[in-house]
């Protein structure tokens, strides 16, 4: 029986050295995409189609000390992931190893998944009419390999392993890092009903850019559970269709509003979650 | 490396400084997290706050070339409150030894200097000599004439406040650093090229050999200079000569001085003259014979009046070199003050290059601003094999000989270089046929037969293993090659010798370490003797006990008569008792037996009679020599913003060779470059350039500038700006950060600029050189360019 797994990122270790987003497209026959620098060493602004795991970087100057907080991030591969319950077609589903995974047989590209994550991750490409994420490296896991990622990591910074045992080795790892960085915290496991990606960060999630308390919008949990059962036989598809989106909108909205509260810290999230 | 990569997991502390090792050398990071889960510390001493700083408990900034003045304070520190390892100290250093009554420090001079030629006479940096000609010993530490004292004495001036001027690090800082050394011991000192590209280069990891000795922190497990080097087989290269002084096996080059043989033996001692005829039997085999002094004649001789290196090899293109091989190098790009490596390469005949790009230099008859009409060069390109196309070996810092087979097959007509060396051999040899002309003679003597028609690349790893000659078997050990008789055998790289005597021993894939200490004996082997923690008998008492029982290396085992442990013992004989001169000494290869704190001009085992026949006496053995200084003094860059705050009028290295022609002034250029590289790509980028996927994340060269100077230049993260030298200006994305804070350095605000330099015009992302700005100025020992620093203006484009 497939188990429940987990990947750590511990930013602690990490050194931005980007080899996890090299590692990602060579595996999954990726192609680079044009890029220049955006701020610091920092040259994807985030996921597209074609990048599905990137590097971002935030500089903290404080008491004449420097933070450099580096940030790997992919989808999160929440338990419940607001992309699954917006997505039109049932094209997302989940495995019991807990990913969430896109089926391009039935995705339509039609984007709903893209306005609905809290983090901006799954991107649609326009020629295909498909979006596109990471997928855990789900054809690697399944046959007893680590996650590209993971396993190109030299630092120890990405970790991958059956999630009891990973989520009992991040509250120790926790406990260490708090000796040195007293703001430490895991940032995942609390939240969209437990990520299986799981960050331990060494400072507030605001730090680098990522939303302090993401959650699915209200908008998306009203039209999914309440009226779309409703709507659904009684106005007819196309109708039904035509109300998600507007609702789709309302909830762009209320992700770009968290997207600014975050703008001092530098978020860089922000520059793909709705475009 | 003294220790190994592995085992920076038993360190305690880590001084990283003059390393980027997260982004140069990321495994570093892989072995140094596994001390850090037991509580080691990480100190980052660095111009900017980089990646590798990102994980460092202490940071400091310090203004690029003054390495040696806050380790100069480290140094005094220790000495002055005795925090030095005494039994370490007494025993393995030459602490107590007399140095000559003429040896003096004056005004940034040492004695013996002729201004004249911008030499030292060494004479006067020698021990004091008994009847037997061996070194004076003192009974004690505080005798006025020790290398301890002279040591104290040289050191007092560096305090921690003096430090903090020239390098800009808050000396409150510089005491932390100490303080961390000292009380974690033992710990491991990480260097590269912010180091070595100085013009002070070696003596500021002279400092690092006089810190380590101190504290009794080298030939031990967690205790070590650790060396990281370039990962295109730095390590091996050097191995096998890289450098213009050396032989294969660290053997110094022979100069026109010495004609024979003998004289060679007399300068060098009889420890360096049976390697020397071990080569020259691996080089010219049945043809090398004691008549005719085993073929080293046919060793060309260095002229040390005109030995350009590389650097100043450009200088004599079309004159002194007329045709040029360039294999792997992209000098074009890399060249300090690259700007003259385009217009020397014009003035050659013939240019031919193997590599797997057609780089920057394969093109340099293309390059902005030349009419390749104009040029008359003919560049021949041969297409080289990739690394993973090709089988050998690659030797890592720790002197692990690593063997691999080719994965793939090379496209098309590429070939591996030892494919292309064989053939353009062959065919010279060919040529020469018959020839009777004596500067024929070595390529028609040389023994050459690595397999026809396709080299063996096993069969090269074979000779620098060694043979029998006198039965044409493999020599099983190294402890074969050191029993034999002068002449009997051959080893094309006595360091290596034994590596492939019983079976490919580089190729051994066994990754167990029972000792838990990450010495993975039985992974490939380590030069030499497989010994893979250098002068690891220091890590043991008198008695030949290890002192630290967590980390036991080597002991003297008395039921068995001899050494035993978990590595091989460093000794010169394993049977030999720990009190004994084969057991005792822990720097065997230094004369004196000890580790040297003060670099003493001495030659060992100089006979006090001469010898009957009336030739010059041949000694065991000469102490390697630092020209520039037997202790590390600082001195200004070459370019510098500043004067030299101990010495005003000795303010840069009185012997570093310059170069090049235009230096700037302060006044004109007012900011500190500093230049390096980034992980996402590879020196010169000749490769790496080339791969869209590196690219993508680090697609073009930049500027690294602090907010103060940001605002001074009106310039914002992402603008354009201009930084020019006294020799060139390039153009490039600002980086605007607090990574790179203003320095106050002799009591003025003082600003460093960093650039990475690994673009050039051609490649799928082509970018401007930053080594049009750097200046090429040679460390006056190893050669080495000061990239480190020189003097830019900026301003916004």
């Amino acid at each position: 029986m497939t188990t429940r797994k987990m990947l750590l990122i511990d930013t602690s270790l990490c050194t931005g050295c980007k080899a996890c987003s090299v590692a990602c497209k060579a595996w999954n026959e990726l192609p680079a995409e044009k890029t220049q620098l955006v701020t610091g060493y920092q040259s994807q602004k985030g996921t597209t189609p074609n990048t599905w795991t990137y590097v971002s970087f935030h500089e903290k100057y404080e008491n004449g000390k420097m933070h450099w907080l580096m940030l790997k991030l992919q989808c999160l591969h929440c338990a419940e992931p607001s992309c699954m319950k917006a997505c039109s077609s049932k094209a997302i589903y989940q495995t019991e190893s807990g990913y969430t995974l896109i089926d391009h047989e039935k995705c339509i590209g039609c984007g709903y998944c893209v306005t609905n994550c809290p983090w901006g991750i799954p991107q649609v490409d326009k020629a295909k009419n498909k979006a596109y994420k990471c997928t855990g490296c789900i054809d690697r896991v399944e046959n007893g390999l680590l996650p590209a990622c993971a396993h190109t990591c030299q630092t120890g910074a990405v970790q991958f392993g059956e999630h009891d045992a990973m989520m009992e080795k991040a509250e120790a790892r926790l406990a260490e890092v708090k000796k040195t960085y007293p703001k430490a915290n895991l940032y995942g496991d609390q939240l969209m009903g437990g990520t299986t990606y799981i960050y331990l960060l060494t400072d507030e999630a605001e730090a680098y850019g990522l939303p302090a308390n993401p959650s699915m919008p209200i908008s998306l949990s009203l039209w999914k559970d309440i009226i779309h059962p409703v709507g659904g036989i009684a106005v007819g598809a196309v109708a039904a269709a035509v109300g998600l989106g507007v609702l789709a909108n309302a909830a762009r909205g209320n992700y770009r509003r968290r997207v600014a509260d975050n703008a001092e810290a530098g978020s860089h999230v922000d520059s793909y979650g709705g475009e | 490396m003294t220790n190994s990569w592995s085992d920076m997991k038993n360190s305690e502390a880590f001084l990283i400084a003059g390393s980027n090792c997260a982004e140069c050398h990321p495994i570093a990071m892989k072995w140094i997290n596994r001390a850090r889960e037991k509580g080691a510390k990480v100190i980052v001493v660095d111009p900017r706050f980089t990646r590798t700083a990102s994980q460092a408990d202490i940071f400091a900034q310090i203004r690029p070339g003054t390495d040696v003045a806050y380790l100069g304070a480290i140094i005094n520190y220790i000495i002055q409150n005795k925090l030095y390892d005494e039994d370490y100290v007494l025993n393995l250093t030459n602490a107590l030894y007399k140095i000559s009554k003429d040896y003096k420090f004056e005004e940034g001079l040492f004695s013996g200097f002729n201004a004249e030629k911008k030499k030292y006479d060494t004479a006067s940096w020698g021990y004091q000599l008994d009847a037997e000609n061996n070194p004076v010993k003192a009974a004690a530490l505080d005798d006025p004439d020790t290398v301890f004292s002279k040591l104290k004495e040289h050191y007092s001036r560096y305090t921690f406040e003096t430090a903090e001027k020239i390098s800009g690090i808050p000396a409150a800082k510089i005491k932390e650093i100490a303080d961390t050394l000292c009380e974690r011991r033992p710990s491991s000192i990480l260097y590269a090229l912010g180091m070595t590209q100085h013009t002070t280069a070696v003596q500021g990891i002279r400092c690092y050999a006089v810190i380590q000795l101190l504290l009794g922190n080298i030939g031990k497990a967690g205790g070590a200079i650790n060396a990281l080097r370039g990962e295109p087989n730095v390590q091996g290269s050097t191995d096998m000569a890289n450098l213009i002084s050396n032989l294969p096996g660290y053997l110094p080059y022979p100069t026109n001085a010495q004609k024979t043989l003998r004289d060679f033996a007399v300068k060098h001692g009889a420890a360096q003259q049976k390697p020397m005829v071990a080569l020259l039997k691996a080089w010219f085999g049945a043809n090398a014979t004691a008549e005719n002094d085993y073929g080293y004649d046919w060793l060309p001789k260095s002229n040390p009046a005109n030995s350009p290196t590389f650097v100043q090899m450009y200088g004599k293109m079309g004159e002194q070199f007329k045709l040029t091989f360039s294999f792997g190098s992209n000098s074009l790009i890399s060249i300090p003050d690259c700007g003259k490596v385009g217009p020397a390469l014009d003035r050659l005949e013939m240019f031919v290059v193997a590599d797997v790009f057609e780089t920057e230099t394969a093109q340099f008859w293309r390059r902005p601003g030349v009419n390749p009409k104009d040029v008359q060069t003919e560049v021949i390109f041969l297409p080289a094999a990739f690394v993973y196309e090709k089988a050998g070996t690659m030797t890592n810092s720790g002197r692990w000989i690593q063997w691999k087979d080719a994965a793939l097959k090379p496209p098309n007509q590429s070939k591996p270089d030892l494919d292309i060396l064989d053939h353009i051999f062959k065919k010279v040899r060919e040529l020469y046929a018959g020839s009777t002309d004596p500067k024929d003679a070595p390529i028609l003597k040389a023994r050459w037969d690595y397999g026809d028609p396709e080299p063996s690349p096993l069969k090269v790893l074979q000779e620098l293993s060694g043979y029998d000659e006198t039965t044409g078997k493999l020599l099983p050990t190294l402890g074969d090659y050191l029993k034999a008789p002068i002449g009997t055998v051959s080893t094309g790289c006595w360091v290596y010798a034994g590596c492939t005597g019983n079976g490919n021993l580089c190729a051994r894939r066994d990754n167990s370490d029972p000792s838990g200490l990450a010495l993975f004996r039985n992974w490939s082997y380590a030069w030499p003797g497989n010994i893979r923690i250098l002068y690891n008998r220091a890590s043991c008492n008198a008695q030949g006990q290890p002192l630290d029982a967590k980390r036991r290396l080597v002991w003297w085992d008395d039921a068995q008569g001899a050494w035993s442990g978990n590595d091989g013992a460093d000794v010169v004989d394993k049977a030999k008792g720990p009190d004994t001169p084969e057991g005792k000494p822990a720097f065997r290869m230094n004369p004196e037996g000890v580790g040297r704190l003060f670099t003493a001009s001495y030659t060992g085992g100089v006979p006090a009679t001469p010898p009957a026949d009336g030739l010059p006496a041949i000694p065991t053995r000469g102490a390697a020599q630092c020209v520039d200084g037997p202790l590390p003094e600082f001195y200004e860059p070459i370019e510098s913003p500043t004067a030299n705050v101990l010495h005003p009028s000795v303010s840069q290295v009185p012997l570093a060779p310059v170069v090049s022609t235009e230096i700037g002034k302060a006044e004109d250029y007012p900011y500190v470059l500093t230049t390096y590289g980034v992980v996402e790509h590879f020196c010169a980028g000749g490769i790496t350039r080339n791969i869209p996927w590196l690219n993508e994340i680090m697609p073009e060269p930049f500027a690294e500038i602090s907010k103060n100077l940001g605002k001074k230049l009106g310039v914002k993260e992402g603008d354009k700006v201009e930084v020019s030298s006294a020799r060139g200006k390039v153009t490039v994305r600002a980086l605007v950060t607090d990574r790179i804070q203003t320095l106050t350095v002799n009591g003025k605000e003082t600003e460093t600029i960093g650039m990475p330099w690994s673009w050039g015009f051609a490649s799928l992302s082509p970018g401007p050189s930053t080594n049009n700005l750097t200046m090429a100025a040679l460390d006056p020992g190893a050669g080495t360019p000061e990239y480190k620093c020189c003097l830019v203006n900026a301003r916004r484009a």
